[in-house]
């Protein structure tokens, strides 16, 4: 009985942390990461909460696909963000070209 | 019989712990996934030895589960994870078939 | 307490020696190519002893199938894993930690 109690007790503050510092994470990647890691313990306490079926949903679902998820978005976020910071330092470039350009028409 | 499988358990949960301690201070991503590595191989153990401890077989199919889900995320963050790994993966590799 | 008892309880305490081990190469090793050494090894032999404890106490040889299928899962799902991040590592070009002297 006390060593259940230990093993919850355990459990939900490794829970808590995780949960907090995915919620505090600096960054999106290292927040998708410590959400993997929420999901697999998360699935733990429905174990503990003799929920089987329960935590194999959270599992396989909750935990596995959305983490799968979340890093193919990312990789999606991080080329576009790519792909604009590219077109904007273009324009920039031309518009400076141009500005030369009318500057030695000018003399 | 049962309160040792409980005490094993609980000491593979503190392991889990601990390693919770690398996410949080592990310099890179991929020190990250190794941790999330640990948590899916510890984390099919201690539902073993929960099984064992409580006899129902349903958390075998769990771990089961568990064991699956840790290759599944391995391969998916090698493919999209680090930043602009696909890319520089790809013209190494071409550089090999060149050479 | 019978035999098979008495070895179930040497192999799941052996078995947590490893995780132990395991875990302690993931905190302290110097970077992410040794510390993928410590997790895909020492966890794996770990998981081997808890399942060979677990596979002495059930019952049914359907449940022993069970149990060998999900080590042999993790085993290469982690020899898999341990290959495509170190390889990632690299592309990132991150530098293998050397002795310094």
């Amino acid at each position: 009985m006390t060593l259940q109690l230990a093993f919850d007790v355990v459990l939900i503050v490794t829970l808590v942390t995780c949960a907090w510092a995915a919620l505090t994470a600096p960054d999106l990647l290292r927040s998708v990461v410590l959400f993997i890691a929420f999901g697999l313990l998360l699935s733990f306490v429905w174990v503990r909460l003799q929920a089987p079926d329960v935590a194999l949903a959270e599992a396989a679902v909750g935990s596995g696909l959305t983490g799968a998820l979340l890093l193919s978005t990312l990789n999606v976020m991080r080329q576009k963000e790519a792909q604009i910071a590219q077109e904007s330092t273009d324009a920039a470039r031309e518009s400076e070209s141009e500005q030369e350009v009318a500057v030695a028409q000018d003399s | 019989m049962s309160a040792f499988f409980q005490l094993a358990a609980l000491f593979l949960l503190l392991n889990v712990g601990a390693g919770l301690l690398r996410i949080l201070r592990g310099r890179t991503t991929a020190d990250r996934l190794l941790a999330v590595q640990l948590f899916g191989t510890t984390g099919t153990a201690i539902l073993i030895l929960l099984s064992l401890a409580t006899g129902e077989s349903a958390y075998q199919t769990i771990a089961l589960v568990f064991a699956i889900l840790a290759g599944v995320l391995g391969i998916v963050f090698a493919r999209y994870g680090q930043p602009s790994a696909p890319a520089s993966a790809q013209s190494q590799e071409l550089k090999h078939e060149l050479n | 307490m019978s035999l098979i008892d008495l070895i179930t309880i040497l192999l799941i305490g052996a078995g947590c020696f490893f995780f132990l081990a395991g875990t302690l190469g993931l905190l302290r090793l110097p970077d992410v190519f040794t510390r993928s050494h410590a997790i895909t090894k020492a966890d794996n032999v770990g998981l081997m002893l808890i399942m060979l404890a677990a596979a002495l106490q059930v019952e049914t040889w359907a449940t022993r199938f069970k149990l060998g299928l999900i080590w042999i899962l993790t085993l290469t799902a982690s020899a898999t894993v341990a290959h495509l991040i170190g390889r990632a590592a690299l592309n990132a070009e991150q530098k293998p930690w050397e002795e310094s002297t």
